[in-house]
């Protein structure tokens, strides 16, 4: 078990050389000078020089790029063009912020999905069975940038329940749009998921036994259908986790949550390759980390699967 | 066992027929297409400006709301929104069938060399997914488009560029779970070349989960074009995208919610028919769905 965590912790290493390898290149061949714009836009060309001189930029792509990874393998991220801050400190304080949308987020949809798909299983064919799979069909396919854009208008500009952007002090009024936008699609999903993996359980004999024992429905629902269907409902939040991550970026610009994926889209924009790298390289492990997590439920939820 | 495996390949469309929601989803995007592709017949040019308008006597300054002259009202220069959706919708489209095309063939073919040929192939093709799929999608997408320059090509090369490993996957384990069958080793018997074997005999019979995943890729494919161009990242003015008429929509959602509404909603409701006749090809090819089928029969 041990070794199998080692193992797949091993198999990243060479992922994220190629990430940075992809990245190194991408961000070489895009336009600009990353002197001229740390510089600003009216920089005397001495200034430029010297900043130039001063970061690097004038060596050779190679060694350059060799560089780069040797500070990455001291786990030395390099200070942001844009800042000039360390870019580690930026990453200890920007990560816990799209952490706790993350996890806000997939703990509103798990609950709320699995409730409604049990809802939905056990009422199946009915109307709400129906209006659920409606609702779940319909949340799946809100563009999420627009979802955004019309839950601000409904709860911030009409209503004037919330706010419609920034942050606060973590879990308050201010994560409570940006979650629930975040949730939506994940919630329908699960939803889903939940539903038809009960119905699979509930065509099974020893349902029937219980049945025919003359348990309460409630009871048979909650002792033997949803631990038989955990499995495909804990991967699901599983991958929905990784899903969401992706969404991160154009949730936390829309509603400026000064989080990582904000914290990346400035990079890219600024062409501020170390910041940019490091957010890219922190969310592809934490991407994979939620992977591995969910590998090893797993084995935990049924224990007939084992890792060597 | 050669039965089993064709009935992962081939559709029963008799029963996707049957199916209500689905058909329904085919209906709603044959008229969208209808749409986009008769647009010049049937809207007004999206391109028109009108500054000042008549109402009761009164002069009144856009953005106008929705109307019987403007259905989904206009913007902040007047012109028609109905029009430029209409005309958004064709970018919408041809974005989601090209990226997707690009990513299926990209992904199918190297999915069944990863699957087929020797060890070395395989690691090195599995590798690269591995590298490609720990990228944050938007962040890749968004950084090749602008390493690239925005613009209809562009994105689409990004967008098929972030899709493909997903694909390569899914072939490579079809190919896997086939190759050993009697069949190909017949057909290798009588002496069937490597690429004829997988374009004659591993190809079509894993065709049942690519043409799955064929449509349920096009969703990602439209939402993704709408967010790079709704960031600045995608499509660029004068051609048109819903994702660019919901950002021009973003400074007016107090005066003029429907500017930024009716393009979100009309992007929506193509994704969930998109959607619908997916899952109803779910339906009618996963065995898994079929057996679940047969036990809510004997469950009642």
């Amino acid at each position: 078990m041990i070794g199998y965590v080692v193992r797949r912790l091993l198999q990243f290493i060479p992922i994220l050389i190629g990430l940075v390898t992809v990245l190194f290149a991408l961000l070489n061949i895009l336009p600009g000078d990353p002197a001229r714009m740390m510089a600003g836009p009216f920089a005397n060309p001495d200034v430029v020089e010297t900043i130039r001189q001063e970061m690097g930029f004038d060596r050779p792509l190679l060694v350059q790029y060799l560089d780069n990874l040797w500070n990455l393998a001291r786990g030395e991220f390099g200070r942001s063009y844009q800042s000039r801050r360390p870019i580690l400190k930026d990453m200890l304080e920007v990560f816990p912020k799209t952490f706790q949308l993350a996890l806000a987020a997939e703990i509103t949809s798990a609950f709320i999905g699995i409730w409604l798909g049990v809802i939905a299983a056990t009422r199946r064919n009915g109307w709400a069975d129906r209006l659920i799979m409606a609702v779940a069909a319909l949340n799946l396919s809100f563009p999420l940038f627009w979802l955004a854009l019309m839950l601000q208008i409904v709860f911030a500009v009409f209503l004037r329940m919330l706010p419609p952007s920034g942050y606060g002090a973590g879990f308050d009024r201010f994560i409570i749009l940006p979650a629930f936008t975040l949730a939506l699609p994940s919630l329908g999903l699960l939803a889903r998921i939940t539903r038809a993996a009960l119905l699979e359980v509930m065509g099974e004999d020893y349902i029937r036994t219980a049945r025919a024992k003359g348990l309460k429905a409630t009871l048979i629902t909650r002792r033997h259908i949803l631990p038989n269907a955990l499995i495909p409902i804990v991967t699901t939040i599983g991958t929905d986790f990784v899903r969401l991550l992706g969404g991160i970026p154009i949730i936390e610009v829309i509603f400026s949550w000064p989080g990582i994926g904000k914290y990346a889209y400035d990079a890219l924009v600024f062409r501020d390759l170390p910041a940019l790298q490091a957010s890219v390289i922190i969310l592809a492990v934490s991407v994979s980390l939620v992977n591995l997590v969910v590998d090893l439920l797993y084995a935990f939820i049924n224990p007939r699967i084992r890792y060597v | 066992m050669r039965l089993s495996i064709r009935a992962f390949a081939t559709f029963d469309w008799r029963r996707f027929g049957q199916a209500h929601l689905p058909m329904v989803g085919v209906g709603v995007i044959l008229f969208l297409m209808l749409l986009a592709a008769l647009a010049p017949f049937i809207v007004s040019d999206p391109t028109q400006i009108e500054m000042r308008r008549e109402v009761n006597g009164e002069t009144v300054m856009p953005p106008y709301p929705p109307s019987q002259h403007n259905l989904f009202g206009t913007d902040q220069l007047g012109r028609d929104i109905f029009a430029r959706v209409v005309y958004g919708l064709r970018t919408s489209l041809i974005v989601g069938i090209l990226v997707r095309g690009l990513s299926m063939v990209a992904g199918t073919l190297l999915g069944l060399i990863s699957g087929f040929f020797p060890r070395i192939v395989d690691d090195i093709i599995m590798r690269l997914t591995d590298i490609m799929l720990a990228f944050p999608v938007i962040l890749l997408a968004m950084t090749v488009t602008a390493v690239l320059g925005p613009g209809l090509v562009t994105v689409c090369l990004a967008l098929a560029l972030v899709a493909w490993p997903d694909v390569a996957r899914l072939v490579r384990g079809q190919v896997l779970a086939i190759k050993d069958q009697t069949y190909v080793e017949a057909a290798r018997s009588v002496g069937a070349g490597n690429w004829r074997l997988l374009l004659r005999h591993v190809l079509p019979n894993c065709m049942g989960p690519i043409i799955v995943a064929f449509s349920m890729g096009i969703p990602g494919a439209i939402m993704y074009e709408a967010g790079l161009s709704f960031f600045g990242f995608g499509i660029q003015p004068p051609t048109p995208s819903l994702g660019s008429i919901i950002s021009d929509g973003r400074g007016y959602i107090t005066v003029a919610p429907w500017y930024p509404g009716f393009p979100g909603l009309v992007l929506t409701l193509l994704v969930l028919c998109v959607n619908l006749v997916g899952d109803g090809l779910i339906d009618v090819t996963s065995p898994r769905a079929a057996r679940g089928e047969r036990n809510r029969r004997s469950a009642d």
